[in-house]
């Protein structure tokens, strides 16, 4: 089965002579590629995933226990809603380093709020809105500026991490209404976490947006080939701007999620989530280079590492060489591409 | 062939899993540090392992790849606690990170010992979270230490400063703190002509100094809240030719303030000594696993480390200098 993938074309947009009937051909492009691959990322990739539980579950007795396995879930939502936002962003041939900082500054604001008095939800409405503006703000930048999102994003992540500081005046806030609590501590039937709830739900929309809605096409579109996209008549400064806003809401999303949990908010929480983000979303197939790439091989990417890390920790694996692992994973991944075929330098 | 070097590729991805050693099974001990990447938490895993192999105890010592690592540190703890450790031994990076995981441990039954005093005893009993046992360095003490032998250096007389850590961080004000009351109290000589924050940075410790020995030039003493900083003071003071007229003291003990003190550029420091809090938390651990009562909260010796202490080496406390 796996052979038919090797000879599949991965980039049939390539082309310049195809460029003026990109759209129209959109539907061709679509029924050419694999759905399974298009849709999960690389099968490898799952299969490591399968191997490293079956692995994990022979090393450790208690990996396979229904806590553990909760515990897992639990354990990526953060990182995992806050990747599907970065895949968003990646497959428009993006970056956004600002999604921790962002995290940081949501979840104190939401948390003030709270301290304020307001009820949960609306906390919850207040963060998710605080992270839609610095998204928003990031795109609108980026594509009315013409600057590249590196250098935009980059900026953002200072600017929100200091202004968390300043808010929180360096400290963490403590102590949430149950209302908020929810979010992070309630266990559906007694053990489904809600934040592994919350994070699945993301990635069912987020995989129905990028691949169901226009707005998904032309983020895959754009970054594929920008220029030609441009020719094609799509708005790529507004798609640029909803694609920043999105990854932005999610990322307060995540802080919010991770201000729950711990019952405190911290303006230092998500410092290096952006890299471990956008690892999640390298390993779950989707180019660094835009034009391709799926939210459940994103989902595929947070849980290769989540699983790997758990299992290290679940044996008492020194945490230097955790990383050293993690690391080889990243590469590994992006190697396995390259192997088989796909385009140079993914 | 390339199918070849795929299946090659994702059997080297699964050999990471079956490369990873297994851990000990049945009754163990775990400890979750800060993170492995700084000389004092390494030095205090040398002394945890080293005291329960002594003890013929498996232990499981675990951290997170920095400080900054909140939720790592928290999912680590929730991860840890499923292979029932009998005791659990904490160092939560903030004094709130842990807390979610903690409340499930109390819950299990399983003893907590904090290690290096980040988790405020009074807030633990509020939150329903009760310590065993809180091993630390007396950080107040500390600063008293250093007092007292600047101002025996100085004869109660002279124009000292004080520099702590980030502004706002608990242990270096209470250094500072115990450093200042005691140099008040007990030295009416002398004179504190400011009290800066050096964010625990060389470069703003030797600016600070510098900037300090301008305003004062007859400035004769200066406490750091920790080597760092008195490392960068000490640079600062020699680069303005007053190296026999001030007064440098550190705090830690670590490896480069005492080659300084050797080599007679630094003052003196007050040793933290991270090993043999490791030590004391596995002994701490076994008599609590024998049901035997151990104290609420134990201070960690100090040790004021000059350059005769550390040439005569017969002081009993050196040997757990790391």
């Amino acid at each position: 089965m796996a052979q038919e993938f090797n000879r599949r074309e991965r980039n049939p947009t390539k082309q310049g002579a195809q460029v003026l009937s990109l759209r129209t051909k959109m539907p061709f492009i679509v029924h050419k590629l694999s759905h399974m691959e298009r849709y999960f990322g690389r099968l490898e990739t799952v299969l490591a995933l399968i191997l490293l539980i079956i692995g994990m579950s022979l090393l450790s007795p208690v990996f396979l226990s229904p806590r553990n396995l909760m515990n897992i879930l639990l354990h990526v939502s953060v990182i995992g809603i806050v990747a599907v936002g970065m895949t968003f962003v990646i497959v428009s041939a993006g970056i956004d380093l600002s999604v921790g900082s962002i995290l940081a500054l949501s979840s104190v604001i939401a948390a003030s709020a709270l301290k304020l008095g307001v009820p949960g939800i609306i906390g919850i409405a207040i963060g998710l809105g605080i992270g839609a503006i610095c998204g928003v703000f990031n795109g609108i930048i980026i594509a009315k500026g013409k600057i590249p999102p590196f250098i935009v994003t980059l900026g953002m992540m200072g600017i929100a991490r200091g202004l968390a500081l300043i808010i929180a005046e360096g400290r963490s806030i403590y102590g949430f209404p149950a209302s908020f609590l929810v979010l992070g501590q309630a266990r559906l039937g007694g053990q489904w976490p809600l934040p592994a709830l919350v994070f699945l739900v993301v990635v069912i929309l987020g995989h129905f947006v990028l691949f169901h809605t226009r707005l998904g096409q032309y983020a895959l579109v754009i970054g594929d080939n920008e220029a030609a996209a441009r020719v094609t008549g799509i708005h790529i400064n507004r798609v640029k701007i909803a694609l920043y806003g999105i990854s932005g809401t999610l990322a307060a999303l995540g802080g919010l999620v991770f201000a729950s949990r711990l019952n405190a908010a911290e303006p230092t929480a998500g410092l290096g989530y952006e890299l471990d983000a956008i690892a999640a979303v390298i390993i779950g197939g989707t180019s660094l280079f835009g034009g391709q790439g799926s939210v459940l091989g994103t989902l595929v990417g947070v849980l290769l590492v989540g699983v790997l890390r758990n299992g290290l920790n679940l044996m008492a694996v020194s945490p230097y060489y955790q990383q050293v692992a993690i690391g080889l994973v990243v590469i590994g991944a992006v190697l396995l591409d390259r192997l088989r075929g796909g385009r140079e330098a993914t | 062939m390339v199918s070849m070097k795929r299946w090659v590729i994702v059997g080297l991805l699964s050999t990471l899993i079956v490369a990873a050693p297994l851990a000990a099974q049945g009754t163990h001990i775990t400890a979750i540090l800060k993170t492995l990447a700084n000389p004092f938490w390494v030095a205090m895993q040398q002394g945890l392992l080293e005291e329960a192999i002594n003890q013929g105890l498996s232990i499981e010592i675990l951290a997170v790849p920095t400080e900054q690592d909140l939720e790592a540190q928290l999912n680590l703890c929730e991860t840890a606690i499923l292979r029932n450790p009998s005791v659990l031994l904490v160092s939560p990076i903030t004094s709130l990170n842990l807390l979610p995981c903690l409340q499930k441990v109390v819950e299990l039954g399983i003893p907590i010992i904090d290690l290096d005093g980040n988790l405020p005893l009074q807030e633990t009993i509020d939150r329903g979270i009760p310590l065993v046992s809180q091993i630390a360095s007396n950080n107040f003490q500390a600063g008293q230490m250093a007092a007292e032998y600047m101002i025996q250096q100085l004869g109660g007389e002279g124009k000292v400063i004080a520099i702590e850590g980030i502004s706002g961080n608990i242990t270096g004000m209470t250094r500072v703190e115990g450093f200042l009351s005691t140099i008040q109290e007990n030295a009416p000589g002398m004179e504190v002509v400011g009290r800066f924050a050096g964010d625990w940075d060389r470069l703003k410790a030797a600016t600070i100094t510098a900037d300090v020995l301008t305003a004062h030039p007859d400035l004769r003493g200066i406490y750091c809240a920790n080597d760092t900083m008195a490392l960068g003071a000490v640079e600062a003071v020699i680069a303005a030719g007053k190296g026999d007229q001030v007064v440098v003291i550190g705090t830690d003990g670590i490896k480069d303030a005492r080659d300084a003190i050797l080599a007679g550029r630094l003052s003196a420091t007050v040793a933290q000594l991270p090993y043999l809090m490791g030590v004391m938390a596995v002994q701490t651990a076994v008599k609590v696993m024998a049901g035997e009562d151990v104290p609420l909260r134990q201070d960690v010796p100090l040790l004021l480390l000059t350059k005769q202490v550390l040439e005569e080496g017969t002081e009993p406390l050196l040997q757990y200098i790391r």
